[in-house]
């Protein structure tokens, strides 16, 4: 049978030599970075090419679908989480794999054009990460997307052809999720691929560098099959469990839908954005116009530019042959400034992100994906609500309530994790509205104070805010009341 | 592998010419078969001048008296806008705009970089007693707040912060915030919504004003 299939296509005699080359110096768990990067591109694809079957890119749709997807396609939150998680794999690898030939110095002779070729595979997967996190189209996409559309419209020359090729328009629109979609679904995908033979062809050609040393590797021979492919197989694995781990733990999150009106939204870059996200923040504090106007330049466009320029031209840079670790301080520093600087920066970006936040007065994207998941009455209480709400509740009822809706034993509720807040609106507003007298149960617990009626002491919208706020407070996760709803409750 | 041995006969010269034709009619054609696809697919890439459209937008009596209610301090408009994104249908979407009462003597003090030849604006930036600001911040696009807390306008994106009267402050943007066209055309007031280019410190107009 193989006989007949081989005398007419050679693909045995192909596959054989293919599996049954020598892996110099033998196989090895160190190899597998690469691979494990390459897995995650299937899984990616996989993945991605079920998730089209429901997508569909545009305005009016792309928030629906993706949403149609978590919750009413079978496995398809599952699904769009393993895609969203695969993505950090892919990116995480694919850094450690960069990083290790970095420190190995396997740029150097004959493998220039291996290396130039894995730098541009990392900015393309970069771009697939950015290209990917706008087409959900909630409120963190359309916001992030925007500020890289601008930074790319900002560029010197190139900056005003890719604006128009990007976002198409004077704005980010329908027409953007499409542009988007079909870079990071066609385009994107397409060279990746193309380019990823290449990179495995150019790697079969040279063979693996090996351990940074100069002598010859005196490790035993091995073959790619099944040696090295075992050990490929078994990293792979342990990624794939992580990113199922993590799908579980925590499904990928969608916010609200893109609303070019809200303002209080804080939007956050993905963990690989945030370092240069933490540059710009820290380029605001110049005062000088001038300098300001060179430094917001330098944080979007030169230092991530610069880095990746000198990737490109770092075998022809770093021309002396030792791979040894003590002969090449200057890289192997600098490759630790940068690795020690992204790192730092990232920490800070996070922490500026949750500064803005609780300017802004907005639970963090966790507590936002909590609440659209549970798909509460009444839509998702939306910042503004809850902003609004707090200091109705601080003047009004934390005297009693407490700050942290704990209550008093015997006397006053709690009103976290209390059924009767997060319950049936018209129950809370009738109890906001007109007062309650004798003694209630909530739990096992009995509480008799009194709650006085606030009709007429707040407004309805003021009432509104503060059912919305104590709904939604505390680990209470109930769903919105507006001023319509209050006024409906009759006595 | 018979046939390989053909390319080790260099033939007679007759041959060579013949087989110079043959590469450079493929070079040749396969260039314009590159270019024919290429043309057209990069033409269709350019954004329609549809898409980049901006028409005055009329307010309405009641978006009008929120204009008129601002005084010193600066006061949110929200107005309808009738849009048209790409393909979708005609729709009216809500926006809205900053607005603060002031004069030109006053506006022309508190921004004098928008008078001068480089930021002039292609418009009077003052009109029936108004400043109008675009509600994008004019770093990198997202859309500012007004902090009564700060008495300044503020930008959850990257922390950029302006005046009352736009003037730019604190944060990463490069220029104050952009006043938009208002006129009053027979006793109702427009406002046309355009957009700026992000991230200079000029202001300089992305899409069309019609």
């Amino acid at each position: 049978m193989l006989t007949w299939l081989d005398q007419r296509t050679g693909l045995v005699t192909f596959t054989k030599g293919f599996l049954t080359e020598d892996v110099p110096g033998g196989a090895s768990y160190w190899y597998a970075f690469g691979s494990a990067t390459v897995f995650a591109l299937i899984l990616q694809i996989v993945t991605g090419i079920f998730l089209t079957f429901y997508y569909s890119p545009s305005a009016a749709t792309a928030w629906e679908s993706t949403k149609y997807i978590m919750d009413k396609v079978p496995a398809g939150h599952f699904v769009m989480s393993l895609h969203y998680w695969g993505a950090s794999a892919m990116i995480a690898f694919m850094a450690m794999h960069l990083i290790q030939t970095l420190l190995w110095g396997a740029y150097k002779k004959p493998r220039e054009l291996q290396w130039i070729v894995g730098v541009i595979l990392f900015i393309l997967t970069l771009v697939l990460g950015l290209t990917g996190y706008l087409l959900p189209w909630d409120l963190n996409a359309l916001l992030a997307s925007k500020v890289a559309i601008s930074i790319a419209g900002s560029a010197p020359l190139i900056g005003g052809p890719t604006l128009a090729f990007l976002q198409d328009g004077a704005s980010i629109g329908t027409l953007t999720i499409n542009r988007f979609f079909g870079i990071h679904v066609w385009l994107t995908p397409a060279i990746l691929t193309v380019l990823v033979a290449l990179h495995l062809m150019i790697f079969r050609w040279n063979g693996p560098a090996g351990p940074p040393i100069d002598a010859p590797p005196k490790l035993k021979p091995g073959r790619f099959w099944p040696d090295q492919m075992y050990m490929d197989t078994v990293v792979s694995f342990a990624m794939f469990a992580v990113i199922v781990l993590l799908s579980f733990v925590s499904p990928a999150p969608l916010d609200d839908k893109a609303d070019p009106n809200n303002t209080a939204f804080v939007p956050y870059p993905a963990w690989y954005f945030m370092a240069l996200f933490a540059l710009l923040n820290i380029v605001g504090g110049v005062q000088n116009p001038t300098l300001l106007e060179f430094l917001d330049l330098v944080a979007t466009i030169i230092v991530p530019g610069g880095l990746v320029l000198l990737l490109i031209l770092l075998p022809f840079v770093d021309r002396n042959p030792s791979r040894r670790l003590s002969r090449r301080p200057w890289v192997l520093g600098l490759t630790a400034a940068t690795m020690f600087g992204a790192l730092g920066l990232s920490v800070l970006g996070q922490v500026n992100v949750q500064k803005q936040q609780v300017l802004n007065g907005v639970a963090g994207p966790a507590a936002a994906a909590a609440s659209t998941a549970e798909a509460p009455a009444g839509g998702a209480p939306s910042a503004a609500n809850l902003a609004a709400g707090k200091p109705v509740y601080a003047a009004n009822c934390a005297g009693c309530h407490g700050a942290a809706g704990a209550g008093q034993p015997g006397v006053f509720p709690p009103l976290a994790n209390n059924p009767y807040v997060t319950g049936d609106p018209k129950a809370l507003i009738h109890t906001l509205n007109y007062g309650l007298n004798g003694a209630i149960k909530v739990g096992s617990a009995s509480y008799t104070g009194m709650m006085p009626a606030w009709k007429g002491n707040l407004t309805p919208q003021q009432i509104a805010d503060v059912a919305t706020f104590i709904r939604a407070s505390w680990g209470n996760k109930a769903g919105a009341v507006t001023a319509a709803d209050v006024a409906a409750v009759a006595k | 592998m018979g046939h390989a041995e053909a390319y080790k006969d260099e033939g007679t010269p007759a041959e060579q010419s013949r087989r110079t034709f043959m590469v450079n009619a493929t070079l040749a054609l396969g260039g314009v078969i590159g270019l024919g696809i290429a043309i057209p697919v990069v033409t269709s890439l350019v954004p329609s001048p549809d898409a980049l459209g901006s028409n005055w937008s009329p307010l309405t009596p009641e978006e009008l008296d929120q204009l008129k209610k601002a005084t010193d301090k600066p006061i949110k408009v929200t107005f309808a806008v009738k849009t048209k994104d790409g393909y979708l249908p005609e729709a009216s979407s809500d926006e809205f705009v900053w607005a603060i009462k002031t004069d030109e003597a006053t506006f022309k003090q508190k921004r004098p970089e928008l008078f001068e030849a480089a930021g002039k604006l292609p418009y009077p930036a003052v009109n029936m007693g108004f400043v109008v600001f675009s509600p994008i911040c004019p770093h990198l696009g997202c859309r500012y707040a007004y902090s009564d807390e700060l008495k300044k306008f503020a930008c959850p994106c990257h922390g950029s912060q302006f005046t009352d009267f736009g003037a730019h402050t604190a944060g990463p943007a490069q220029r104050g915030l952009d006043p938009l066209p208002l006129r009053d055309q027979s006793g109702t007031a427009q406002i046309t919504w355009i957009q700026y280019v992000q991230n200079i410190s000029d202001h300089i107009v992305l899409s069309y004003s019609t």
